[in-house]
């Protein structure tokens, strides 16, 4: 890669710790915080480049899907239960004061479908994945790796990042539409335990209040998260140079900006399709 | 050894390169010519690694120029560089990726390049299941599985025991006398550069101060070579 890196390193962090001036600190945060997200649009760019030309690995694809979609069900899953559960007793406890116990199944799903599948799934991802994805890519800068690939003439965003992204913006809808329904198993159960709702008149409800542009929306931030996790991910990774404490930088920096972004993206797709007009 | 009518392999012509405003490599030319070994010696920090990185592409230089007669060029890193999640095999394979070789063509190269560097037997060994010396020669397999015209060494013997040390530099030689590849080793390893190299540059602080053979090096009166090849403390290389 360039030899500028863009990035802070443990050096760096060192450095600009000794720094008695708060402006200058300000300064430097948020200098790394615009060539953080530029360096993640240029990746971004690059990377659809390759896709649009065919340029994929669909075998390393598909190993990368194991990594990123297969691996994360139990965690995924184990999280949205827990959510739907928590959820949906608040929800059944306010709806039967106001006596719309059957309103319940419709008000978890809406919940669920919009925000918690996407978000839940998202998070989760960014967390177990996004680090594992920036700690890997950023041993392989420190070892090396990524300059013996360029040496073999072995482009690393074609090797590297479109596998990873595919596997991405794939296992994503597919994680957060399981974490939707895994919410739903956990609401069903509560409002038959919490409000005696039987599961019929759940369903009915859900079947009278879901949308079709709620199935859009939902799938249009489950592509979006699956786009920010792997390219920050790989943006941190690709960009971090130093030794092994680096590793450990790059590692929280990835979760604070995935995570970070996921929120930021999830209100920006809200209010574009769901703020009143 | 090259001969002096041939047209050299390779050619750094006054490169320049700084890091944040911090002079690197000031000035530096040389070229090496098919079948010579150039070994480029000098004190940590003296700008060895960098040239190496300017000569295979992964670094620009800020002025200057490198002519190379092909892009097909090995590089063997001092830390190995293998990818741990690759079987020793599949470390080769990326490196034949895109020569449009048959399936079987691609295995026998693979397995040829393994036995020269004995390790017929550990195809489908991970790194991590390989020792340091057999890392290093994994390493150097895989940048000369495609017979590049070019080889590049990066301290191949650094950290290594003596005898590792020699059954490398051997592997280098033999290397050299199979493909009659351009060769330059950057090392600071007295028994490297005295048995692989056929000359010798000294870099300090960016600059080539000495050039010559390995045989020149111990009796010259060049004050840095004289520092460096006799292990002195004083000379003009103040941070020894």
């Amino acid at each position: 890669m360039s030899n500028g890196s863009s990035t802070i390193s443990g050096n760096d962090l060192r450095r600009k710790s000794r720094i008695p001036n708060p402006i200058a600190f300000l300064e430097a945060y948020f200098g790394s915080g615009v060539k953080m997200i530029g360096l993640a649009l240029i990746l971004l760019t690059k990377t659809w480049s390759l896709i649009l030309r065919g340029r994929i690995d669909w075998p390393e694809t598909v190993r990368q899907c194991e990594m990123i979609g297969l691996k994360s069900f139990l965690v995924v899953g184990l999280t949205a239960l827990f959510t739907g559960f928590a959820m949906s007793l608040q929800i059944s406890r306010e709806l039967v004061l106001f006596g719309a116990d059957t309103a319940i199944g419709g008000v978890v799903s809406l919940a669920l479908i919009r925000e918690i599948g996407p978000i839940t799934a998202g998070v989760m991802v960014a967390g177990r994945v996004g680090s594992s994805i920036a700690a890997e890519l950023t041993t392989m800068m420190i070892t090396e790796q990524i300059d013996a690939l360029q040496v073999m003439r072995i482009d690393p965003v074609e090797f590297l990042v479109v596998p990873r992204y595919m596997a991405g913006i794939l296992m994503m809808p597919t994680l957060s539409v399981y974490a939707m329904f895994i919410g739903l198993i956990a609401g069903i159960n509560i409002a038959y335990g919490a409000a005696n709702i039987p599961a019929a008149t759940f369903l009915d409800s859900v079947k009278q209040t879901i949308l079709e542009r709620d199935f859009v929306v939902h799938f249009l931030k489950a592509f979006i998260n699956g786009t920010i996790v792997t390219t920050f991910a790989c943006a941190i990774g690709l960009s971090t140079k130093g030794g092994a404490e680096d590793v450990g930088i790059a590692t929280t920096r990835s979760i604070v900006w995935t995570m970070t972004m996921i929120f930021v993206f999830n209100f920006v797709v809200t209010s574009l399709t769901y703020a009143p007009r | 050894m090259a001969q002096a009518a041939e047209t050299p392999a390779i050619k750094a012509v006054d490169i320049h390169k700084s890091f944040d405003g911090r002079p690197i490599l000031r000035g530096v030319s040389f070229e090496v010519y098919p079948g010579e070994t150039l070994a480029i010696i000098g004190p940590s920090g003296c700008g060895k690694s960098t040239i190496l990185k300017i000569l295979c592409g992964l670094l620009e230089p800020d002025s200057g120029e490198v002519i190379k007669e092909t892009h097909d060029i090995g590089l063997v890193f001092q830390g190995s560089a293998l990818l741990n999640s690759y079987t020793v095999r599949e470390n080769l394979q990326l490196a034949l990726r895109g020569r449009k070789l048959s399936k079987a063509d691609e295995e026998e190269q693979i397995r040829k390049t393994l036995a020269l560097v004995g390790l017929a037997d550990h195809l489908d060994h991970y790194p991590s299941e390989l020792s340091g010396g057999q890392q290093k020669r994994t390493s150097f397999a895989r940048a000369v599985v495609y017979n590049p015209r070019i080889i590049l060494y990066d301290e191949p013997t650094t950290g290594l025991d003596p005898v590792m040390s020699t059954i490398i530099e051997d592997y280098m030689i033999e290397l050299e006398r199979e493909l009659h590849a351009a060769s330059i080793v950057v090392t600071h390893q007295y028994s490297t550069w005295t048995r692989t190299a056929d000359r010798i540059i000294m870099m300090h602080a960016g600059r080539i101060v000495w050039t010559g053979d390995p045989s020149e090096a111990v009796d010259s009166d060049n004050a840095y070579i004289y520092q460096f090849a006799h292990a002195k403390r004083e000379g003009p290389m103040l941070d020894a």
